[in-house]
Parts: structure tokens; C-alpha cells; sequence
């Protein structure tokens, strides 16, 4: 059978007040998949980083920018794309820190990295940025949901 | 996110409710400086109901820890759920933060 593929794609502004609403369309679209209980914990955590990212890096703080979310998914794997308008953002600059050094901020890849399976930066065609966060389901949620194994 | 503030004894103790991200963190920044400000040197913080924290609520925090050392205080966290414990986890910040199981155990004097 013909492995389906789903999703939904919104434009936010942005404010960190849209943090939360992206949050539950990740959390829907993993339920959606049939990740369990603590990987749709983990995508949440990885959208609202890139997003955080994107508002703090590429948009520098201003909260009246677009940001474009694509959220696609299968019984296989999930897949969120995020896109700005800004200023590409070198991934180099906004690597993880040294965990052992204790100040704030610098965690936010070091999340998304420890979370999603793939966590991939380019420039996009509009100068920006694009982040591409993918997740495989494995475990048992996904066989039965599937009903059949990955090959 | 909701934040309530209460005195035990030489600690305060700050319920938090809710979700802890980029746009609540200001506001829980504010709450906190303002119990450090009101002159306790032991902040509790039960996060029980905290339902979602990320870096941003974790860099408020370390901000908050690195203040309190600075003035020899103490900042303990009690009741995280298993989702927000991971994220101290992934982080090590579960080695950094003095992590208790419940409020009543993070409210207890250290033994002299």
C-alpha cells in the first residue's frame, strides 16, 4: 500500500505568542502519524526552537515577519520545513555551545539536534533561511498503525 | 502561563503553571527577579504544572541560578513532569540545578 503523505503548511508572524499554536499543530500532525506520547514531546520541542531561532537570528527580534511552517508527515517519518524572509543564518554561527559551559542561551540546536533524527540548514530561494527537522517513527506505535514493517 | 508567588519560612515558593517558551519567558523572568528582589535568597519552584519548557525557559532560569550564586542563594526546582525533566536532561542541566522529586522536599532546610 501506497505510503500517504499529509500535511499542513501555515504562515505566522513572527511573534512568540504564535510559538504555542504552531506547537499544537506539530503535536496534531505527530498524533496524526502515530508517534507516541514522548517523540510528539520531542517535535514540539524542535519546531518551537527553529521557530525561536528564526525570530532571534534571521529576523533579529522583529515580530511582524512572515515565517512559513510545513509540516508533512507519512506512518514512516515526519518532516517540518521552516522558511524565512530574512537574512540566511550560516549555521556555523549559531551552533550548539559546550555543554559544560554554563550560561544562557546556544542550547536550541543542541535540542533539535538531540531530538529530531535529521537537522538541516540552507540558504532558501528568498535569501533566507530554511530548516528542515525530520523524525523517523520507529517502535511499536508505528506497526501498528502501519500495519507493516520498515524494509 | 501563570505564576504564583508564596513565603515559607526564609523561602519563597513560585508555582508555575503552563507553558515556558520565548513569549512567556520575559514574564517569568520578571516574576523571579521580583522574589529575589523581595529579598529571599531561597527561591522553590514547583513545575508541576508546567506543561512545556524550552531553551528559552532554560536560559531564564540558569540567569536566575547565576544571580543567586552570586549572592550565595539557592534555587530549587521540585515536581517536574517526565517531558520537562527531559529537557533538563538533554541539556545536563539536570547536573547543574538542584532537581527535587517534591515540594515539601525542596522546601526542607539542608541538614546542618
Amino acid at each position: 500500500m501506497a505510503d500517504e503523505v499529509r500535511g499542513i503548511r501555515v504562515s505566522i508572524p513572527s511573534h512568540p505568542r504564535f510559538l504555542a499554536p504552531v506547537r499544537d499543530l506539530a503535536a496534531w500532525s505527530a498524533e496524526q502519524a502515530g508517534f507516541g506520547c514522548e517523540d510528539t514531546e520531542a517535535i514540539t520541542l524542535a519546531v518551537t526552537e527553529g521557530c525561536t531561532n528564526v525570530i532571534r537570528h534571521c529576523y533579529g527580534g522583529k515580530h511582524n515577519e512572515r515565517i512559513d511552517v510545513d509540516i508533512s508527515f507519512s506512518t514512516r517519518a515526519l518532516t517540518i520545513r521552516i522558511d524565512d524572509y530574512g537574512t540566511f543564518v550560516d549555521p556555523a554561527s549559531i551552533h550548539s555551545r559546550d555543554l559544560d559551559e554554563v550560561r544562557p542561551g546556544g542550547l536550541g540546536v543542541h535540542l533539535m539536534q538531540q531530538v529530531m533524527d535529521q537537522v538541516r540548514y540552507e540558504r532558501n530561494a528568498w535569501g533566507g533561511t530554511s530548516l528542515t527537522l525530520m523524525k523517523h517513527i520507529q517502535g511499536d506505535d508505528h506497526v501498528l498503525r502501519s500495519g507493516e514493517l520498515d524494509g | 502561563m501563570e505564576v504564583t508567588r508564596e513565603k515559607h519560612g526564609d523561602s519563597v515558593l513560585l508555582v508555575i503553571a503552563g507553558q515556558i517558551d520565548m513569549y512567556s519567558s520575559p514574564e517569568l523572568r520578571a516574576e523571579l527577579t521580583a522574589a529575589l528582589e523581595s529579598g529571599s535568597k531561597r527561591l522553590v519552584l514547583d513545575m508541576e504544572k508546567v506543561e512545556f519548557i524550552d531553551s528559552s525557559g532554560l536560559a531564564t532560569l540558569i540567569e536566575v541560578l547565576q544571580k543567586l550564586r552570586g549572592s550565595e542563594g539557592k534555587l530549587r526546582l521540585s515536581n517536574l513532569s517526565s517531558g520537562v525533566l527531559a529537557v533538563f536532561e538533554l541539556s545536563n542541566l539536570d547536573q547543574l540545578f538542584d532537581i527535587r522529586a517534591t515540594r515539601e522536599e525542596a522546601l526542607q532546610d539542608d541538614p546542618a
